[in-house]
């Protein structure tokens, strides 16, 4: 047995010799024919058989080696039979002494030996056969170090030389040839040879590792090649199945880097059933980045939240936050990511940007104090540009304007250069009505920021409106009422594009169809669709007087508080000069029969008991305070609130000081008083909520007086910075049109009116008329 | 008196010292004394070790070891050194030799780079030993490995043509500073039998290339070459940054080079001359260069022979009688010793 082994060994040999040196010294040729007779020449020279290893394994009565050794001698020379004295002595000692040294594998020793022998005697030679066999060991020896110093040349050279050594015995030899060729860029070659071995060499496993050594080398293609070489054991298994697995594997990972691959879905089902057979994380995490990056976050998340819960540690927490992150539920991920965030740079990225998208989420998210809390140290430790200005952004949009401004000026410290931050300043000194500082921001940012400017400039405003909204127009919202209701803030130049929420490798992570950018909440607002705005318009720039005695409740801040616009006959468009359309189109009265003052989760429930305890006025307790600030306003004496407010401000815990400036600076709003209310809304600190709401009423009421004024310009700025925080709805928006209109940006004040008529709403008409009565007398028609 | 010779002989042996018969050695290196360096560094495989250094082996040990064992007409230890050489060294694809062997390491090759000082020696010996011994394999190996640094390690930079110290990491393209150069890689007996091999190269520049850097790298107070310099062309020799500034194990080695190449520069051998001979009462030292202060004495018989062999040839002076004998020390200085012992008995038998 043993013996046919060898034989077939030593065949195969012969067999692949030709085969590879064929390949090295022919380029371009496949050579894969076994040659034939291409040994003739080391046959001659071999003519008389050298059998002094036979001899030697004899006397050793190493019967292994010595039947290996004459079924070698028999495949090189047929002819050849074992001589009849083998077990005699030998008679040269010292070659005998040179096999043993051989059989031992001390190469060294038997080339110091020959060396030293032929010193002694120069006319003794070697056995060739010795030196040949010496030849191959230390071939093989060396081609081993060579393949493990990446040195393929070498490696192939070695392998052209001594042919001999490539055999199936030599297997791990075969494997570092391929490798070679794979690694010199001669694929076809290496092909070939994993063929060969396929082909040729019988033992299973060596088999199975010869298909796992070209794995890595060649591509799906060129393995398929081999795969159909596969053979099958007794019971009619496949040979590879178990790297079938093996190869979805890395057919996904290849398509997860690169989500421009994809993968079969029975592919998908594989790896969902190996997912779910094993514990371990691997292949839930594989098949949680291909879904990721292939648009299906939310198939990814279940599996990266089995690899995680599995311990498939960083980028498992990775995967899940940028998943959950992505699927809007930045919330979720953000104590994940948090606990990640030091685990790699991957991690603390995510976590950053989960943050990140929680402040400049739309509508901006009631936060945590924990979630900023934890979050502002990253920042200040990173010195991280985009967080400082996220959190100045977060800040505005809640309405905590003090701390807006520190941050954005901090984010300014670490960048001059950051132009948002720079508006989101700019922004803050508007609100706060601080010209000086606004001005000198707009100086220094005039030159690099148009929308800067535009705080201050009508000219400049109406131009980037103009330029605003074809972009928008090309965007995905195409609802005309949508398109209508958005307003300036000019996405900022992409000097953040790095900075974005979104995992730039994952292909449709990307929420919008325009790059995302750091801004405050986007004024166009999903949520604005059509027939979400219904009922009676509480704003009426047209002479219709029967709408103004409808009653009306859609703006919160407005309607509630009783602001009831009345448009004068005088000031109806239809009579207004075209020369001259600085008109007041509404006038603001208060509302006798107010509904009650809308009542808010953190507004304490007042008792309604007496007028007489409302006004008594001062002393006592701030909580009593507060409780009397309440009632009058109830009894709608807001001037008379306000000193109950000031006393608890004075003199209450935060809570009772939290609730008199709310209730105080809506106390001025009732009066029409906004400066004074965007000033005691600061007086306390408020939670987030409220704030955001006072705001939004803050602004929607600083809109009206500043139209009423006729400041159109502040109007639309006015209106602008509320839709940031709240949907604009349609009230607001017949503001925004006549705004337009005043300042003779007629295209935008048409699209709105436009849009709003078509829905129903007939001032919008009103408007649309107006403007068709302009155009006539302007000649345009 | 004769049997007191005899008895102290005995004592020698017996206490494990050798004496070195030169005079009646056929052999520049005396066979008893390669013997007992073969014990201590030479392994069965045929690696030749670095006792000071962890132990590992490396194309420098290799070459040294080759050499030696021609010069002591060893043809068995020869070629197991030199089997060992070429199957764990002589891998690279460009023909040279990997420098770095480490028995604690898999693999054992730690750094594939090229040391030229190693391929030098390697070659050399080859050629020397096919030629002695007339074995056309070692000649066919030395040519190979001759031509491969030729092509590899001898660049032009500017105007000069130099030998880089390794394939990566010395030239103007690896450092802002390069070339970097090691004068003491520069083995000046090989490059005559270079240029039998590897004819294509200009070796007789290269060789005066490296006399007048050797002339330009004489710095500081004692004007000595720093074991690494910063040679730019056209610009003027310096210590390299990042190898310390000294004049070290390296270079100290340039003499006994030079001496056995045959080149009595009287310019470059009187600073050692100075500072061995005069100052340092026949010891090599490490010499700061900056400041030209010693920093270390160096007593080991290795090194003591090569100041001793600096006083024979330039003054004729008499190898002291302790340093007439051999006993294996370290690596390095053993070497050393026994090189310098086959050039006095080479060139200076009058000194024996």
């Amino acid at each position: 047995m043993s013996l046919k082994r060898a034989a077939l060994l030593v065949l195969l040999g012969g067999a692949v010799v030709p085969a590879i040196a064929q390949q090295i010294d022919l380029p371009g040729s496949s050579g894969t024919t076994p040659a034939t007779g291409s040994n003739a020449a080391t046959r001659a020279a071999r003519a008389k058989v050298d059998e002094t290893a036979l001899r030697y394994f004899a006397s050793q009565g190493d019967t292994r080696r010595l039947e290996a050794e004459i079924g070698r001698l028999r495949a090189l020379y047929p002819d050849w039979s074992p001589p009849a004295d083998l077990f005699g002595p030998q008679t040269d000692t010292e070659l005998e002494h040179m096999w043993k040294l051989y059989t031992d594998g001390k190469y060294s020793d038997v080339r110091s030996a020959i060396a030293a022998r032929q010193a002694a005697d120069p006319s003794w030679d070697p056995p060739a056969d010795l030196i040949a066999r010496l030849d191959e060991s230390e071939t093989r020896r060396r081609l081993i170090n060579a393949s493990d110093a990446s040195q393929w040349s070498t490696v192939l050279r070695l392998a052209t030389d001594t042919p001999a050594v490539l055999t199936c015995q030599n297997i791990d030899l075969l494997w570092r040839v391929a490798e070679a060729f794979a690694k010199t860029e001669q694929m076809t070659r290496s092909i070939d040879a994993f063929t060969y071995i396929l082909t040729n060499c019988n033992d299973t496993n060596e088999r199975l590792a010869t298909l796992q050594k070209a794995m890595p080398l060649l591509n799906d293609d060129q393995l398929k090649g081999l795969l159909a070489l596969e053979r099958k054991d007794a019971e009619g298994k496949p040979e590879f199945a178990s790297l079938r697995d093996e190869l979805i594997r890395r057919r996904m990972g290849a398509a997860a880097a690169n989500p421009e691959f994809t993968v079969p879905d029975d592919d998908i089902k594989r790896m969902e059933a190996l997912s779910k057979q094993s514990d371990a994380p691997g292949d839930p995490l594989l098949l949680g980045w291909y879904l990721f990056r292939h648009d299906e976050a939310a198939r990814s998340l279940e599996w990266f939240k089995l690899a995680l819960d599995r311990k498939g540690g960083p980028k498992s927490a990775e995967g899940y936050v940028l998943a959950l992150n992505f699927l809007g539920r930045a919330l979720e991920a953000e104590p994940i990511a948090y606990e990640w965030k030091d685990s790699a740079p991957e991690n603390n990225k995510a976590y950053l940007d989960v943050v990140i998208s929680l402040l400049t989420a739309d509508p901006p998210p009631v936060l945590d104090e924990i979630v900023l809390s934890r979050f502002s140290p990253v920042v200040v430790r990173d010195k991280y540009v985009p967080g400082a200005q996220g959190l100045g952004w977060y800040a505005y949009n809640t309405g905590q304007i003090p701390t807006a401004q520190a941050w954005f000026q901090t984010a300014l410290q670490w960048d001059p250069n950051d132009e948002p931050s720079a508006y989101g300043l700019a922004l803050t000194y508007w609100r706060t009505q601080d010209m000086a500082r606004l001005n000198t921001i707009v100086q220094t940012w005039g030159p690099r920021s148009e929308r800067i400017v535009a705080l201050v400039d009508p000219v400049v405003r109406a131009r980037l409106e103009a330029q605003n909204l074809p972009n928008m127009a090309l965007g995905s919202f195409t609802d005309p009422l949508v398109a209508a209701a958005a307003r300036l803030t000019p996405p900022p130049m992409n000097t953040l594009g790095v900075m974005t929420p979104v995992q730039p490798a994952a292909r449709g992570y990307v929420r919008t169809p325009t790059p995302q950018y750091l801004t405050p909440a986007p004024g166009v607002n999903p949520l604005v669709a059509p027939g979400t705005a219904v009922g009676p318009m509480s704003y009426a720039p047209t002479a219709q007087p029967q709408m103004a005695a409808q009653p009306f409740v859609q703006t919160p801040g407005l309607a509630n508080q009783g602001f009831v616009p009345v448009p004068t006959a005088a000031n109806q468009p239809v009579q207004r000069s075209y020369a001259a359309p600085a008109v007041t189109p509404v006038e603001y009265r208060q509302e006798v029969a107010a509904p009650a003052p809308r009542r808010r989760a953190a507004t304490p429930r007042r008792a309604s008991s007496s007028a007489s305890a409302a006004s008594s006025g001062g002393g006592g307790s701030a909580g009593s305070a507060v409780a009397r600030g309440w009632r009058l306003m109830d009894l709608n004496r807001p001037i008379e609130a306000v000193r109950e407010f000031d006393y608890a401000i004075k003199y209450g815990s935060a809570k009772d000081a939290e609730d008199a400036a709310y209730g105080k600076s809506l106390a001025y709003m009732r009066k029409g008083m906004t400066n004074a209310a965007q000033i005691a809304s600061l007086e306390a600190p408020q939670n987030p909520r409220r704030s955001m709401q006072l705001t939004g009423d803050l602004l929607a009421q600083q809109a009206l007086v500043a139209y009423k004024d006729e400041r159109y310009v502040e109007a639309l700025i006015a209106l602008d910075e509320r839709s940031r925080i709240a949907p604009e709805q349609q009230d607001l928006m017949m503001l925004r049109a006549w705004s337009y209109y005043n300042i003779n940006d007629i295209q935008s004040a048409n699209r709105i009116f436009k849009a709003l008529a078509a829905q129903g709403n007939m001032d919008a008409q009103q408007g649309v008329n107006a403007v068709i009565g302009r155009n006539r007398r302007l000649g345009y028609y | 008196m004769k049997l007191n010779l005899l008895a102290s002989l005995f004592l020698l042996l017996a206490c494990g010292i050798l004496p070195v018969k030169a005079q009646n050695s056929t052999t520049p290196v005396p066979p008893e004394a390669w013997e007992a360096y073969k014990a201590a560094f030479v392994d069965q495989t045929g690696r030749v070790i670095d006792t000071a250094n962890g132990s590992i082996s490396h194309s420098e040990s290799q070459g040294y070891g080759m050499l030696l064992a021609f010069l002591a007409g060893d043809r068995g230890g020869f070629e197991r050194i030199w089997s060992f050489t070429r199957t764990e060294l002589l891998i690279r694809d460009d023909g040279l030799v990997a420098w770095r062997w480490d028995p604690n390491s898999t693999p054992h090759v730690t750094d594939v780079n090229a040391a030229s000082d190693g391929d030098l020696l390697i070659s050399y010996a080859l050629a020397r030993a096919g030629r002695a011994w007339g074995h056309q394999p070692y000649l066919d190996s030395a040519q190979k490995i001759a031509r491969a640094i030729g092509k590899a390690l001898v660049i032009r930079d500017g105007n000069r043509l130099i030998l880089l110290p390794g394939v990566t990491g010395f030239s103007v393209r690896d450092r802002k500073d390069g070339p970097i150069l090691n004068l003491s890689y520069w083995i000046f007996e090989t490059f005559p039998v270079m240029a039998q091999l590897a004819p294509e190269t200009d070796w007789p520049t290269l060789s005066n290339t490296g006399l007048e850097l050797l002339r330009q790298a004489q710095l500081g107070p004692a004007k000595l070459q720093p074991d690494w310099i910063s040679a730019p062309a056209g610009g003027s020799v310096v210590a390299a940054e990042g190898f310390p500034a000294v004049f070290g194990y390296n270079s100290l080695r340039i003499s006994l080079y030079l001496l056995r190449a045959g080149i009595r520069d009287t310019e470059i051998l009187e600073s050692y001359r100075r500072s061995w001979l005069v100052e340092n009462g026949g010891s090599p030292a490490i010499v700061d260069i900056a400041t030209g202060k010693v920093l270390e004495q160096l007593t080991d018989p290795g090194y003591r022979m090569l100041g001793a062999s600096l006083a024979c040839a330039l003054d004729s002076a008499p190898i002291p009688v302790d340093l007439r004998r051999f006993e294996p020390t370290l690596y390095y200085p053993s070497t050393l010793f026994l090189l310098s012992w086959a050039l006095v008995a080479e060139r200076y038998p009058r000194c024996l």
